[in-house]
């Protein structure tokens, strides 16, 4: 299980949006807090969440057995953790 | 028994830096930036530190907060003046710029307007905007001072939300707890901040103070 | 410096002459103690309000001078230069002068004699005070309001209407003494025979409390006392008013 958390905060709802509309993802809350998880890998692709670069790059609020493989201009991409 | 909050603090009453070029400094905050001169103090070295004769400068920064200098006479700066750093130290060649401007004033301003006036003013200056950037939450423009000193001017985009506060103490928690082991890592950060979430963003009311 | 000496920083006005006369012959009377004094001047002819203004600010330089001597007091010693500021002056003034010494490292205790007046007043219980002053009418208003403010209230003065400085030196005790015959005393708490530190009076204090049966005082004699508490001394000096007998029944 891939699982990552965003902050519930004006400028990450397009992370949110974008890991929705993928059906692997389940989107739920905890908190002030989205929790998205996945069965194996969640992608988020950068430009369909119109996020500026420094939003793009602070929107990962927590990872849960899971790590980051990929977080750059174009996507974010987030695994099962090995061990995990 | 006091009635008086744990938290007294009242912001900033002044921040001080040495300069050598008090004319330009003058120059730069007083004639550019329009802050008044609020204050000064001429002394000398009377205690066990016999230092120079100096003059100590201050200038409104706004909200009652002040930005002061030193200058001491016949003193000359240390360490290479062509490397990396300021008025006050001077960095290793090659120090990235990251690093050498971290450590920066920021001055706040209420709106875009009175954004735009002060880089107006810095760049009909001898010290235009190096860099404009829109963060997350808040928008800035920044120069260096004629000391070296990284000054920005910043307006908020939007108020700070509560969840912000949450976000924020649950990230310290998790960095003070991985800074403690090994290697510390981003990933080692998020990995423990999840774990924080699930502890306590659950029971996380907005208005509830006393669960933070 | 040996433990029971003392260094008196001064800053005077250039024509005054009378606060370094009346100062240590009045602090010579200390039993035990040495004292040494060291003064700066501020340029100053007339006592004017243009004079006076121009005068503080000269201040600057002058504690310069005097944190470079290292005394363990410091006093202000023009008390109308500090008044005709405004009310409350002579504790910014003091605040400034302080926090100036201290920047540098100084541990200096600062004292105005505007602040003296003040606290030897209230320390005497006076709240109602008669004033016997050297200036013209204006400058005069000026105490006597600045001395309103701090709660006092001022049931009678007489100013001599003298405002070159050098003048005010050369006044003599009779022509102060005849000032004070004139003012109704018998509803004051304590009379100031000289609201000036350039109006010589010491002499007078003594036999002027004696001939008019209640406590008084003088800018100097103010300024002694405020020179001692600050010092930790104990106040107790002969001949010169009951407010220098302060703690002569103190066992120290």
């Amino acid at each position: 299980m891939a699982r990552f958390y965003v902050l519930d905060v004006p400028e990450n709802v397009g992370v949110v949006d974008v890991a929705r509309q993928d059906d692997h993802n389940t989107v739920d809350r905890i908190g002030p807090y989205f929790r998205i998880t996945a069965p194996e890998t969640i992608v988020i692709d950068r430009r369909s969440t119109g996020c500026r670069h420094a939003v793009w790059y602070s929107a990962v609020a927590g990872l849960e057995g899971s790590v980051i493989v990929q977080h750059d201009k174009n996507a974010l991409r987030v695994e099962r953790r090995a061990d995990g | 028994m006091t009635d008086k909050p744990v938290h007294r603090v009242r912001g900033v009453d002044h921040a001080a830096f040495p300069t050598f070029d008090p004319a330009a400094t003058v120059r730069f905050y007083r004639d550019v930036l329009k802050f008044p001169i609020v204050h000064s103090i001429c002394a000398a070295g009377w205690g066990p530190e016999r230092h120079p004769d100096f003059i100590h400068f201050f200038f409104d920064i706004g909200g009652g907060d002040r930005l002061a200098f030193f200058y001491y006479f016949g003193w000359e700066p240390a360490g290479d003046q062509s490397a990396p750093g300021d008025a006050w130290a001077r960095l290793p060649h090659g120090t990235p710029k990251f690093f050498a401007d971290s450590r920066h004033l920021a001055i706040n301003v209420e709106d875009e307007e009175d954004l735009l006036e002060y880089r107006r003013r810095l760049d009909e200056s001898e010290w235009p905007v190096e860099m404009q950037v829109m963060h997350e939450t808040i928008e800035s423009i920044y120069t260096h001072d004629p000391n070296g000193y990284m000054v920005e001017i910043t307006r908020a985009l939007r108020p700070v939300t509560p969840q912000e506060d949450l976000d924020a103490e649950l990230t310290l928690q998790a960095l003070c707890d991985v800074v403690a082991g090994e290697a510390p890592s981003m990933d080692q950060l998020l990995t423990r901040k999840a774990e924080l979430i699930v502890e306590r963003a659950a029971s996380w009311e907005p208005a509830g103070k006393e669960l933070v | 410096m040996t433990s029971n000496s003392r260094r008196v920083g001064l800053i005077v006005p250039s024509s005054n002459v009378t606060v370094e006369t009346e100062l240590p012959r009045l602090l010579r009377r200390v039993d035990g103690v040495e004292f040494s004094f060291h003064a700066s001047r501020m340029r100053m002819h007339a006592v004017t309000p243009e004079q006076l203004r121009a005068m503080n600010a000269q201040r600057e330089r002058c504690v310069l001078e005097i944190g470079d001597a290292q005394t363990d007091v410091l006093l202000y010693a023009c008390l109308v230069a500090v008044m005709a500021m405004g009310a409350g002056e002579h504790r910014d003034a003091e605040l400034r002068i302080a926090e100036q010494l201290a920047l540098g490292g100084s541990d200096t205790k600062v004292l105005s004699s505007a602040g003296a007046l003040v606290r030897a007043l209230t320390d005497l219980a006076a709240k109602r005070v008669a004033l016997v002053m050297p200036y013209t009418e204006p400058v005069a208003r000026t105490v006597v309001e600045y001395l309103e403010a701090e709660g006092f209230t001022i049931t009678g003065w007489r100013a001599l209407g003298v405002a070159d400085n050098t003048e005010v030196g050369c006044i003599p005790g009779e022509a102060v003494l005849a000032a004070a015959r004139e003012l109704d005393l018998s509803d004051s708490d304590a009379l100031v025979i000289s609201c000036c530190v350039q109006m010589p009076s010491l002499d007078l204090v003594q036999p002027a409390e004696e001939e008019f049966g209640l406590p008084v005082l003088s800018a100097a004699t103010a300024g002694a006392y405020s020179i001692l508490r600050a010092l930790g001394l104990p106040v107790d000096l002969p001949g010169a008013g009951s407010l220098l007998r302060t703690d002569a029944n103190v066992q120290v």
